[in-house]
């Protein structure tokens, strides 16, 4: 195969362009959506709840710590027939259905407004502005079957499979700078530290119970059937003979 | 101290490699003026690229951040006896305390108070 | 996953602090992105072709593990789980990278 001499022009006006347009829209991108996305909302009340329901797995798991009296008091203000607290919150169950909840809906949107389009969009511009040039030859030898992948928009069929059109650039620079966002702007996930940091406050009450009248019932069951087993019971003769 | 000696390898490292990636690009087009056959690079672009590359990856070594040790023991010998009370799980806020709040009013019948949850 | 294999080789389970483990992955992460993104340059300098470049890269990934050695010296066991694992995890997803460092240098220097 006879080497091809390509114009410097080309790697002027055509091969870093790509590159440089197809980062700084990685970047822009980031921005945009880091401005577009809401604050997720939680109900007091499903803290609330989710709260209470942690409260009561620790005393149902740690409760052998605790005096009986105090035990039973506790699981009284939980469990009591009239005024406990599982039997008197009435909950309504709730099913969340992502289609008919609004807020869930425009989130979906702009997702696909950050993602889909800007994808779209440049990469018809990127078609249509830099259509027809060969642009680089991968270092490596290819066999025929990465033909219509690595040129796209250039149909020469005597031509070697590792010269890259301009478009198949494109797309390439697309799939292959993600990690390269990572390094540039922290985390891809666009959150700093003190996202994570509240995350993990707030972690376990996030995970909300999705039925919170089935999950006071069940939890009402599990704390009512605990045995109180004092653990500390011989703890002054455990320690006597441990500690010589 | 250290951290910006870092820096200043990572730096000076990319300019030692973008310089030799243009020497190599010049290298390139003077044997294609004057029609000779490309066989290897000049070995003093090989080198200066390959210890840049090095330098720079030492440099992105250390400036990356320092490693945290993972045995959870390790976490737990940093508190001190001042710090070693501060239990999250036991933070309580609806206390009595709210009382001392200069907007704070008190709630007039017993009925309220039940409201308030 | 690596939690699990490193408590399968030792005898008794260690306890390992989640935070001090996520913070020494992206470091690993962040240190993998940068030496594949530059030795795919330096390949592309140097003008390898082929499976040179291939082994290059093995080269890179060998020696970022050796410089991760270096930094941590004897006690390395305080900082990862296993070295096996370090030299191993993400070969391949940063091989990408190196890919399209390396076409992306080769076709400045050495294409036109």
């Amino acid at each position: 195969m006879v080497e091809l001499l390509l114009d410097p022009n080309i790697r002027l006006w055509v091969f870093l362009p790509i590159v440089i347009i197809t980062f700084l829209v990685g970047i822009v991108r980031h921005y945009v959506s880091i401005i577009l996305s809401s604050q997720k909302k939680i109900e007091l009340i499903q803290v609330q709840d989710s709260q209470v329901m942690i409260r009561a797995r620790l005393l149902r798991e740690n409760g052998k710590y605790l005096p009986r009296q105090s035990f039973a008091m506790r699981r009284h203000w939980f469990n009591n027939e009239e005024t406990g607290y599982f039997k008197v919150q009435k909950r309504a169950a709730t099913s969340q259905n992502p289609m008919t909840d609004p807020g869930m809906m425009t989130d979906m949107l702009k997702g696909n407004v950050t993602n889909v389009l800007p994808m779209i969009v440049i990469g018809g511009w990127i078609n249509w502005m830099f259509s027809g040039f060969l642009t680089t030859k991968v270092p490596f030898p290819l066999t025929l079957r990465f033909k219509p992948m690595l040129q796209r928009g250039v149909e020469l069929t005597h031509l070697d499979a590792s010269w890259v059109s301009s478009a198949s650039w494109y797309f390439l620079n697309v799939f292959g700078l993600r990690t390269i966002y990572a390094l540039v702007l922290g985390e891809n996930n666009a959150a700093d530290q003190s996202k994570i940091m509240q995350e993990q406050m707030s972690g376990a009450a996030m995970a909300m119970p999705p039925d919170p009248k089935a999950a006071f019932k069940a939890e009402w069951e599990a704390l009512e059937i605990t045995e109180h087993k004092w653990a500390l019971a011989n703890v002054e003769a455990d320690l006597l003979t441990t500690e010589k | 101290m250290a951290s910006s000696l870092n820096k200043i390898i990572v730096i000076v490292g990319f300019i030692s490699l973008f310089h030799s990636a243009f020497s190599a690009a010049q290298h390139r087009s003077y044997l294609r003026i004057t029609s000779q056959e490309f066989t290897t690079l000049p070995l003093d672009i090989v080198i200066q690229a390959v210890v840049s590359l090095f330098a720079v990856m030492w440099g992105v070594l250390n400036v990356a951040g320092n490693l945290r040790e993972i045995p959870a023991a390790a976490e737990l010998n940093t508190i001190r006896w001042e710090t070693q009370r501060n239990l999250p799980s036991f933070y309580m806020f609806n206390h009595r305390g709210r009382a001392l709040a200069y907007d704070y009013v008190p709630s007039s019948s017993k009925a309220e108070l039940e409201n308030l949850e | 996953m690596s939690v699990t294999k490193g408590k399968d080789n030792k005898p008794e389970p260690i306890a390992y602090s989640e935070a001090a483990l996520r913070n020494n992955a992206v470091v690993v992460e962040y240190c993998r992105t940068s030496m594949a993104a530059l030795s795919g340059s330096t390949a592309g300098v140097l003008g390898l072709t082929g499976l040179y470049g291939f082994a290059f890269y093995v080269f890179a990934v060998v020696s970022l593990w050796v410089m991760f050695m270096l930094k941590t010296g004897p006690n390395w066991h305080k900082y990862y789980i296993s070295r096996q694992s370090l030299l191993t995890n993400g070969f391949f997803g940063a091989l990408f990278t190196y890919v399209l460092f390396w076409t992306f240098i080769y076709g400045m220097v050495h294409v036109y």
